[in-house]
């Protein structure tokens, strides 16, 4: 797989539509610092020959004999299926209507975040050879290659929110060995920790990145306010929105415990993180924290 | 309509709309105030809190009103409220419309005209049939009222000229007696009562009536009178409420017929005063060519008062026993005749056929006793107001007359013989003359010291000689004695009037004693004289105060000018017949000016006083500030304030508003247009207040401009409008004054602003706009005249009409006419001051540039054009009409050059090719 520079990125952007390019763009802008960053060392020698031959022993499947590789010579060489092992990480990123969120123009949107995130770390991933797989999407099989980034970046482009809150999908078919959750987190408590423990039953390590604007967490508003959700389905009425501040910030700082809490039961991870702050921060931490490259 | 203390409501029913307002509390005050929608993906952890303070669910009761108070003053406005409403003639039927047309109008007459035409407009606009009265006009012959249209009737009233006679109320009042119709009735008066008439309660019982009052405050000049040798005139007014400085101006002939100002005296005319009296001391030269007098600022028949013969020369008798054979020089009358020859008209006879002539005095020199018939005729003259001068001598003091008891044509008791005093055989001295006493009509006068009298008849002592003593010798003996007889006075010198007993006929002491016994000018008119004869108008006053030459008309019976007012048949003036000339002027010498008292019911409305002002827009405006208001309090309330950006953005706009709306717009323009005007050239007009005219004056001066920065290298911006009274002139090299009727006279501050202005260097240039139509220079037109009270204030030089050589004619432009829309009357600058051969020399001040030029031709409306370049007016006919406009567009050029340049074109230099143009 050869590097995404930025010839072939205009190129592909010719081919892709919407806002694909961007996305992808700012994905491999964000991945490559990290690239450069911590792991630069590690692309000298790395070639496009993946695979490691060993004679065949008595016992092997006669299908996986590499019959070609055997031919040059009288021995029978197998095809080392080791590799076939490689961690697949089943991303998911939260499409609800409350990630389409933002509280200023000059901010991303939540669900933008997120999408750049993912999309940034299945940059690394793949680099490093790792099959990323968003569950409950198009690109639900967990796969590899420029190709597959490239539909994952259609794929976010292009998802259409339809529920107010997001709720993590079934890991059902994946064996993922890795999980990084973005979301905000912010629905009905039973659908925001049941569905994380249903996961973490069936995958591996995961990393929970709660994704909030900022005046989520301040809570700058005053007076008459009807607050709505995003989709217009959830409404609450105040008369002097500033006596509820505090209250929903103990809720909200509740609501953090709550999953630093089911981190720590399960061995995962557990970050907040605010579209205000750098996002190159979170990609770092996210890195470290699968740490599988 | 609905009346409401001095506030009408033109819409009352909307007024109802307030009956709403308990409705929209009660509503405002359910509804809390709207909610602000946020989109909150929070709101989920928000779900099942609750409010703790619920006290902002309701509006608070100051927001409440303020939006009450908001939505009263717009439904006030919509119901259109109104201060001192005209009451519009709404009403059907015929319609008859009184105009006062008398002198007290024609102040401010366009005015007035403008006011009927207005009533005749309305009046046809609601289609009454409608009849015009001029109450100045002669009574018309036929007896009936007739009602047109009132269209019919405007264009005589435009043509309606001020009479100089008061309006005829009194005749018009049993004139409409007579008619047997009902009207209803509008009546523009002059608010002045002439006559006991009652007209107004005459029109209340035929219909409705209207009165429309002037606000004019008129003054009159009662005639001329002479009190103690001293011109007086009295200034009557009706009493204002505050003290008002009168200036009262004297014109006579100088010795080559000019009309010079003789005299002029400003007196206070107290608050409550109908009348204040001026004095005028003048040399009895001056006083004999004293033609009218003429009260300033007010321009109008009653303002004017005309001297006749009456005033100047007076008819004297003298009677005396002429000495045929002797030397002159002892003749007891030549010293009589040499002093008031010159001042009186002087005739000699016997008494009985001078007694015919009518004399004002009588002088009876050393006369003895009189015939019984001659005495019993000359008593009953005096009686009726002659004034009988003796002077004593031999013969008087040998007749013995009056030495036993008092006779009436002798002041005092006389002693037997006289007395000689320093002769040859006496033992005294000549006698000196006391000084005279206070109440004595020569006090004041000086008495040169070599006036000595030697004889004398010497009076009885009596209680009454005191008081009958003029004057005395310095040993107390008299040397005047007067008393009265009936309305007429007996006075004697006790000396002669020749130098026989005294030298005092020699002196000039003598003259003015007769000067001040009234002998030698009197006080009263004519009036005497009137009578009797038949008089011919040589002069006619007319309504503004101006001579002119009458139309032919009959002449007037002498009773006719005494008995009743002047009048249509009758009108101001001088009037003539034989050599007599007798002024007749507008006011008596006992008139007084009175408001008319109106009847019960009926207010008049007094323009300006009580001017009809709509309130809607103010009440609309504190609506909209109201609301504005609750805009700020709104936002604070629902706490969006704390939106630091949206309070200042509301803050803001309300302060803006609200300097809009205090701010006086202009204001905020001044420095913005002094930085301008100091920056660039900048040619500026007078802002006349007429929003047309100004306009044009604007377009008129951009033309300019923009044609000076095509052809020359004056590049003027836009043209500045100036208000005289509030703006610096100071950068302005030109000052274009288009005239209207009605230019307000200027503050004093505005005066020494524009002489200064003057005299460091700018020019202003005057522009009557109308071509002089109808009259000379500036005296004819409406405009002339409103110039002429313009410029009496300000510090002009003399003028003249422009010369041929003048630089005007070749600052750039070789012209010698001015066109501006008009082709027309000379342009005037400043008299030159010398000439050479090779141009023109100038006073050395504004190198030569005139202070001031006047011109009517209306150049602004020459030069206008519009926005997109287009002419704005036209400009005479065809090629002639496009050639015009390009010489007043070539004036205008050499206009602004000559003032900008000075005499600079007026240099040697261009005098040869000057010359060589010429010459073609």
């Amino acid at each position: 797989m050869s590097l995404t520079t930025g010839a072939t990125l205009r190129r592909d952007a010719e081919h892709l539509v919407g806002g694909l390019p961007p996305l992808l763009a700012e994905a491999n802008r964000l991945a490559s610092s990290v690239i450069l960053g911590v792991h630069g060392r590690r692309r000298t020698g790395m070639g496009e020959n993946f695979w490691q031959y060993r004679q065949a022993m008595p016992g092997d499947d006669l299908a996986t004999v590499d019959w070609r590789r055997s031919g040059r010579t009288d021995a029978v060489f197998i095809r080392e299926r080791e590799w076939e092992a490689a961690h697949t990480v089943a991303i998911w990123c939260d499409p609800a209507r409350s990630m389409h969120f933002s509280s200023h123009k000059s901010l991303d949107t939540k669900f933008h975040r997120a999408a750049v995130m993912s999309l940034a770390l299945s940059v690394l991933l793949s680099k490093a050879g790792e099959r990323i797989a968003f569950p409950a999407t198009a690109v639900g099989e967990a796969r590899t290659g420029e190709r597959h980034l490239q539909r994952i970046a259609a794929t976010l482009s292009s998802i259409a929110p339809d529920e107010e809150y997001g709720e993590v999908p079934k890991f059902d078919q994946l064996n993922a060995a890795r999980t990084v959750f973005f979301s905000d987190f912010l629905g009905p408590e039973d659908k925001v920790l049941a569905p994380l423990r249903t996961a973490a039953e069936r995958a591996g390590v995961g990393s929970i990145v709660q994704i909030l604007d900022p005046t989520e967490i301040s809570f700058p508003f005053d007076g008459r306010v009807i607050f709505e959700s995003m989709g217009g389905a959830i409404e609450f009425e105040t008369l002097r929105a500033k006596a509820l501040r505090e209250e929903y910030q103990e809720r909200l700082e509740k609501r953090k415990d709550l999953l630093t809490q089911f981190a720590r039961d399960t061995g995962w991870r557990f970050v907040q993180h605010q579209t205000s702050q750098s996002p190159t921060q979170l990609l770092l931490w996210l890195y470290m924290a699968i740490g599988v490259v | 309509m609905v009346a409401l203390g001095g506030i009408v409501f033109l819409a009352p029913l909307v007024l109802l709309g307030l009956l709403a307002l308990p409705l929209l509390w009660w509503l405002l005050r359910a509804t809390p105030p709207s909610p602000v929608h946020i989109k909150f993906p929070g709101v989920q952890l928000l779900l099942g809190l609750f409010d703790r303070d619920k006290v902002s669910d309701r509006t608070p009761w100051w927001l409440l009103l303020l939006r009450l108070l908001a939505m009263a003053a717009a439904i006030i406005a919509f119901a259109e409220p109104v201060i001192n409403p005209e009451e519009s003639p709404d009403r059907e039927g015929p319609l008859l419309i009184l105009f006062d047309g008398g002198w007290a109008n024609a102040g401010d007459w366009t005015a007035r005209l403008e006011e009927l035409e207005q009533v005749l407009e309305d009046a046809a606009r609601a289609g009454r049939p409608t009849a015009l009265i001029n109450l100045s006009d002669a009574i018309p012959e036929q007896a009936t009222l007739s009602f047109r249209d009132a269209r019919e009737l405007v264009t005589g009233a435009r043509a309606l000229e001020a009479a100089a006679w008061q309006p005829d109320r009194e005749g018009y009042a049993r004139w409409l007696e007579a008619q047997d119709v009902t009207f209803d009735s509008v009546w523009l008066t002059d608010n002045i009562a002439y006559d006991d008439s009652d007209l107004a309660s005459l029109l209340q019982e035929r219909g409705n009536v209207q009165v429309f009052a002037s606000n004019a405050d008129p003054m009159a000049l009662r005639p001329m009178r002479i009190e103690e040798g001293a011109f007086v005139i009295d200034a009557i007014a009706r009493p204002l409420d505050q003290d008002r400085d009168v200036t009262i101006t004297i014109f006579g002939t100088a010795p080559n017929g000019a009309e010079l100002r003789l005299a002029e005296e400003t007196v206070q005319f107290p608050a409550t005063a109908y009348f204040t009296e001026a004095r005028f001391e003048l040399p009895l030269e001056l006083r004999n060519r004293v033609t009218r007098a003429v009260l300033s600022n007010q321009s109008h028949a009653a303002a004017v008062v005309l001297a006749d013969d009456g005033l100047r020369r007076r008819k004297v008798a003298l009677i005396g026993t002429s000495i045929q054979e002797g030397p002159q020089l002892v003749d007891p009358m030549f010293y009589l005749r040499k002093a008031l020859e010159p001042n009186v008209e002087l005739v000699e006879g016997e008494l009985s056929e001078l007694l015919l002539t009518a004399p004002d005095v009588l002088i009876l020199a050393d006369a003895g006793e009189l015939s019984l018939s001659d005495s019993e005729k000359l008593i009953a003259w005096i009686e009726e107001g002659g004034l009988l001068v003796r002077f004593a001598g031999p013969r008087l003091a040998a007749s013995g007359a009056g030495q036993l008891v008092e006779v009436p044509l002798l002041p005092v008791r006389l002693r037997a013989g006289g007395r000689n005093l320093g002769g040859a055989m006496t033992w005294g001295d000549p006698k000196q003359l006391e000084p005279f006493a206070e109440s004595s009509p020569f006090f004041g006068l000086a008495i040169p010291d070599d006036v000595t009298v030697s004889a004398q008849v010497v009076a009885q002592p009596s209680p009454e000689l005191s008081e009958r003593t003029l004057a005395s010798l310095t040993d107390g003996t008299p040397l005047v004695t007067a008393k009265s007889l009936g309305e007429g006075r007996v006075i004697l010198f006790h000396v002669t009037a020749n130098a026989e007993w005294s030298n005092l006929p020699l002196s000039g002491l003598f003259v003015q004693m007769l000067e001040r016994l009234s002998v030698v000018s009197g006080g009263e008119p004519l009036a005497a004289e009137l009578a009797g004869r038949r008089w011919l108008l040589e002069r006619e006053l007319n309504g503004y105060g101006r001579l002119s030459d009458p139309e032919p008309m009959q002449p007037v019976d002498g009773e006719r000018l005494i008995d009743d007012p002047v009048g249509p048949d009758a009108p101001p003036g001088l009037y003539s017949s034989g050599e007599l000339t007798a002024a007749v002027n507008v006011m008596s010498s006992d008139s007084v000016l009175e408001s008319i008292t109106w009847p019960a019911g009926l207010v008049p409305i007094i323009p300006g006083e009580q001017e009809e002002q709509a309130l809607k827009h103010w009440f609309l405006l504190a609506a909209l500030v109201l609301l504005l208001v609750d805009v700020l309090a709104t936002l604070f309330v629902s706490g969006r304030l704390r939106n630091m950006k949206a309070a200042h953005a509301a803050t803001t706009g309300l302060l803006a508003m609200g300097l809009f709306l205090s701010a006086d717009p202009g204001q905020a323009q001044d420095d913005i247009d002094a930085i301008r005007s100091a920056n660039d050239t900048v040619l500026a007009y007078v802002l006349t207040g007429d929003p047309a005219i100004d306009r044009v004056s604007h377009a008129g001066l951009l033309g300019l401009s923009v044609i000076l920065s095509e052809r020359t290298s004056i590049e003027p911006v836009e043209p500045i409008g100036v208000d005289i009274q509030r703006d610096e002139l100071a950068f302005f090299p030109l000052l274009y004054w288009p005239i209207i009727e009605t230019q307000r006279p200027l503050t004093p501050e505005a005066i020494e602003k524009l002489n200064r202005f003057m005299a460091t260097g700018g020019t202003i240039f005057f522009d009557t706009r109308d071509a002089n139509l109808g009259a000379g220079f500036g005296s004819g037109t409406a405009n002339g005249r409103a110039l002429q009270r313009l410029a009496a204030e300000l510090n002009i030089p003399p003028l003249e009409p422009v010369p041929a050589d003048h630089v005007l004619t070749r600052a750039f432009y070789l012209l010698q006419e001015f066109p501006g829309r008009w082709v027309g009357p000379d342009v005037w600058v400043e008299i030159s001051t010398g000439t050479s051969t090779e141009g023109m020399t100038f006073a050395a001040a504004n190198d030569g540039v005139s202070p001031v030029i006047i011109g009517a031709n209306d150049w602004a409306a020459g030069w206008a054009i519009e926005n997109d370049g287009r002419p704005m007016f036209t400009v005479g006919r065809g090629m002639n009409g496009a050639r015009q406009r390009e010489l007043a567009f070539r004036f205008g050029v050499n206009l602004v050059m000559y003032i900008m340049t000075g005499n600079y074109k007026s240099d040697q230099v261009h005098v040869p090719a000057l010359l060589e143009r010429l010459g073609e």
